[in-house]
């Protein structure tokens, strides 16, 4: 059990045990007056002093917390049962159910709170059990309602197609899978309705519609404490205390539940960037060689850290690569293997918890990793732009696609709106988008995937880039749009002789695509080369593994590559692929092995590349 | 060949949207498709998205009603079929999903969830359950020590396995795999494959198996039924079907995926636009927008499939006097 859990509990623990511990505890009858001691200040005996009827402030308080406390968790529950009951009904059986439900819980909630409260106390008379009532079927559609969008969320879930598959039936569905999965937001739910329900009570007693007098409740108290309010302050000030602290220590412990029985609540939470770092970009170890060469992205000795509760970790550690203009540089590994972060860092795009720790990015002969966030503005879809995986999600769903495209042109060139837009409609055209200036005005998601990411490749070869990175640009798409879309990048790059640094994990798109290729594996280049050579002899095990496990059309079946990447915390101490190798000796497992270079132009982070 | 197990015929199923006040438009996902499965086949069913290929897996096994047409599972009707009749045939057939996160409840420890299958079906004492889901996961190659975790703390290719340990706990005679890998690195998809590959003629199953992957779906299926925007375009024995593909469509497929040797940078077909929307399909063949060699009698009614070539293909294309093999193509180079 977590530390906030047990705080949490042990206060709500407390003021329940004081109010069911009433009866025996050593305090005043909470009726007793004594008309003599009315208003007196806190004494020895009467510890918060007496009320103006002389009776003991304390008891009264703590008989009254039975009081509250009864109501709102009764009334809290029956709404919690009844309604989370309907909610799961309403959501999980559509159709007919579904609008009774959800209806006639519309039309609770048209009635104002007060006046349904009015109607049934008028109903049948002020009373504790007139109260709950009245409570329950306030706090019903709350329930209702958050039930039911929980289970339009859950039922989506293919863990639920799967127990149909399985033969369960709806009623096992319904309890087994979909109620525990809905839990944490009705917890919270709970919480939100107990607090309110104490309040509420309070309000309610106040009026002199809930809890009858003498009966002492905390609403009763404050109404009493009200008419004296001029005379004893602090009459009122009690109650409230008591209002604030259950409904803060209510709070803190439906959170804490929600967050104790939801598995995946244990992962770290991400640190913010260094404060150093930004005040002083210029800390940072000096790169190794600091001229610039012909490459238009030379990346030399990239490390990219991520502080965790479990320390730091290096998913990109000592990554040097390196491309020229007219060239297609394949980035290739699987997931975990720091390729994306390694893009990211090219662009300065780095998420805040991670963060250069070594190295530098140079892009024509400016540092990107010690840049000003200002110098990297002015690059990035300026002359340098990155295509991402998710078109979707990475064009403004409210903008018409030409007038992103125009919004990026005028970001870094001096374009009146309708001159950007002719520009934009003329990208579209050349990137093979059929009715250009119609389909300018189209909102993104009327376009197919293939068209988005088609949009999104105008947009990065608006300002006529130098350097493009794209990420995955064709996972998302269909196979035949795949090859649309690759000969489209291939075509741009002829003409523009553009540098383009392709990251993906599929090997026939890298053959299809590249001239040069590094191989990355957890974290590290384990192999680097042109395709073709790179193909045809792999001078490292997990090329030649994941050249095997790529199923070809002709040839023998593919062979996977046994067990998985190693997480960045819990590497090996030698080579980081020797746990999966099947040409591993002792040797490999001693100590890193350093990328070697066994021919000019090619490299391998393999000690046995020369028997191979 | 024996009766098959699995059997559609017309199979046709269309979503309409509805409103409260108005009708939505109708989606045709799938529309007269024809597909049978025998007792130990593997069936690769191939196409892009939107070609109705995971609607026809659900039709299969009774997760989603046919707007026409009827499936047989051993000779019964699932139309027939009272609800709790269904349910207790559901241990018969089983489905593996694409997502292996979204299919595991990540609320319940994974060995409950591979024994619900048991527990539904009453097939073992509860007592036995826990003897049998560590056979489960010995046979997917995990240790049995992994039932008491929680699906979060498997990465991907694990989880997968723990999918298809459920699958295959009620013994099912059935399985469609629904995309079953391609989520996965490649790494991992291929040992995944190389799995399903060695359970399937071990326990005798028969496979619908549900891909974009060609090459995977040729060497895990004895054939291959090729769909595009809700109709089958064609059909036949997978190794004939990769060798001498006959219908236009399954030609520019083979062409577009791009090939694992960069010494081969082949001339490929680059298939002109976008699949049309199923809200609004093109009448006649369905391909016939994107076809190169579509005529005007193309358009006058859908072409049925009817045996094509000398290797046991059907095809659904009207013309024969063309050489799909002669398709206009571009080149796609880099250099």
């Amino acid at each position: 059990m977590n530390r906030r859990l047990a705080v949490s509990l042990s206060g709500v623990g407390l003021i329940l045990l004081l109010a069911l511990a009433a009866p025996i505890l050593p305090i005043h009858d909470p009726l007793q007056m004594a008309i003599g001691q009315r208003l007196a200040p806190p004494s020895e005996t009467y510890w918060l002093g007496q009320d103006e009827f002389g009776r003991d402030v304390l008891a009264r308080l703590i008989w009254g917390a039975r009081a509250s406390l009864f109501v709102a968790a009764v009334s809290a529950g029956v709404a919690l049962c009844i309604g989370t009951a309907l909610g799961v009904l309403g959501g999980f059986m559509r159709g007919f159910v579904e609008v009774l439900t959800m209806r006639s819980m519309d039309v609770v909630l048209c009635f104002p709170p007060i006046l349904l409260a009015l109607l049934i106390v008028t109903l049948l008379g002020p009373g504790i059990g007139t109260l709950i009532l009245v409570l329950s079927v306030l706090f019903l559609p709350g329930f209702v309602r958050v039930a039911y969008a929980g289970v339009l969320s859950v039922r989506s879930n293919e863990y639920v197609e799967a127990q149909r598959v399985l033969g369960a039936s709806r009623g096992r569905i319904m309890l087994r899978t979909i109620l525990p999965n809905i839990a944490g937001p009705l917890l919270v739910q709970l919480s939100l309705a107990v607090a309110a329900a104490i309040v509420l009570e309070s309000g309610l007693s106040f009026l002199g519609l809930g809890v009858v007098p003498p009966a002492p409740s905390w609403g009763v108290m404050i109404r009493a404490a009200r008419a004296v309010m001029d005379r004893a302050p602090l009459l009122l000030l009690f109650p409230c205390i008591a209002l604030t602290l259950t409904i803060f220590a209510m709070n803190a412990l439906c959170d804490a539940l929600r967050d104790s029985f939801d598995p995946h609540a244990r992962t770290p939470r991400a640190r913010a960037r260094r404060v150093a770092d930004l005040l002083a970009p210029g800390l940072l170890p000096p790169p190794r060689t600091a001229q610039a060469g012909e490459a238009v992205l030379d990346v030399r000795g990239l490390t990219v850290e991520i502080e965790t509760p479990g320390g730091s970790i290096q998913p990109v550690q000592d990554v040097s690569v390196s491309v020229a203009a007219g060239e297609t540089l394949a980035i290739v590994g699987e997931s975990g293997s720091g390729k994306s972060l390694t893009g990211l860092a090219a662009m300065g795009l780095l998420p805040s918890a991670a963060r250069v720790a070594g190295g530098a990015v140079l892009f024509e002969g400016t540092d990107l990793a010690r840049a000003e966030e200002a110098t990297l503005r002015a690059l990035r879809g300026g002359p340098m732009a990155m295509i991402f995986q998710d078109p979707m999600s990475s064009l403004n769903p409210v903008h018409r696609v030409g007038r992103q495209i125009a919004e990026a042109i005028r970001a870094h060139q001096t374009a009146s709106w309708g001159e950007a837009h002719r520009q934009a409609v003329m990208l579209l055209a050349k990137v093979g988008i059929p009715d250009a200036a119609r389909r300018a005005r189209s909102f993104p998601y009327e376009l197919s995937g293939g068209m988005q990411q088609r949009v999104m490749i105008a947009m990065a070869v608006a300002n006529g880039p130098r350097l493009l990175i794209a990420d995955e640009p064709t996972t998302a798409l269909d196979v035949t749009i795949q090859a649309q879309v690759l000969q489209l990048l291939a075509d741009l790059k002829r003409e523009s002789g553009l540098a383009m640094i392709f990251i993906t994990h599929s090997l026939p798109v890298v053959a299809e695509i590249a001239d040069r290729v590094a191989v990355m594996y957890a974290g590290q280049i384990v192999e680097e080369g042109r395709v073709v050579d790179v193909f045809s002899r792999p001078l490292h095990p997990y090329t030649e593994a994941l050249i095997a496990s790529a199923p070809a059309e002709d040839g023998p079946p593919p062979t996977g590559i046994p067990g998985t990447v190693p997480p960045p915390n819990a590497l090996p101490s030698g080579c980081r692929f020797a746990p999966r190798c099947g040409y591993r000796i002792p040797a490999c497992e001693a100590a890193p092995p350093a990328l070697m270079t066994p021919e000019p132009g090619r490299a391998t982070r393999c000690i046995r590349w020369a028997e191979r | 060949m024996s009766a098959p197990l699995v059997e559609a015929e017309g199979l046709t199923c269309h979503f309409r949207s509805t409103a409260l006040f108005r009708r939505g438009p109708t989606v045709r996902a799938v529309s007269g498709v024809d597909i049978a499965v025998s007792r130990g086949e593997a069936v690769g069913l191939v196409g892009e998205s939107g070609s109705g290929k995971s609607t026809v897996g659900r039709l299969l096994l009774g997760l989603l009603k046919p707007t026409a047409g009827s499936v047989r599972f051993d000779g019964c009707d699932l139309a027939t079929l009272a609800t709790a009749e269904l349910r207790l045939l559901r241990r018969r057939m089983q489905l593996v999903f694409q997502d292996p996160y979204s299919s595991l409840d990540p609320r319940r420890r994974v060995g409950a969830q591979i024994a619900d299958g048991l527990a539904i079906h009453d097939l073992v004492p509860a007592s036995e359950r826990p003897r049998r889901v560590a056979a489960l996961l010995d046979q997917v190659g995990l240790p049995a020590a992994y039932a008491e975790r929680y699906p979060h703390e498997f990465s991907g290719g694990q989880r997968q396995r723990i999918g298809i340990a459920r699958a295959l706990a009620t013994e099912p005679d059935f399985l469609v795999a629904d995309e079953p890998v391609s989520a996965l690195d490649v790494s991992i998809q291929a040992q995944v494959l190389a799995l399903l590959a060695e359970l399937r003629p071990r326990l005798g199953l028969a496979m619908l198996f549900i891909s974009h992957d060609l090459p995977a779906v040729r060497h895990l299926c004895d054939r291959v039924v090729v769909m595009y925007l809700g109709r089958v375009m064609e059909e036949g024995p997978a190794d004939a079907v990769f060798a001498s593909p006959q219908h236009p469509y399954t030609v520019a497929l083979l062409s577009a995926a791009p090939s694992l040797d960069p010494t081969r940078r082949r001339t490929r077909i680059l298939l002109r636009g976008e699949p049309p929307s199923p809200i609004n399909p093109p009448s006649g063949c369905v391909f016939r927008t994107r076809c190169p060699f579509a005529i005007s009698a193309c358009a006058d009614g859908v072409p049925p499939l009817r045996p094509a070539g000398r290797t046991g293909q059907r095809k659904a294309c009207i013309r024969d006097d063309i050489d799909v093999s002669a398709m206009p193509s571009a080149v796609v180079d880099s250099v």
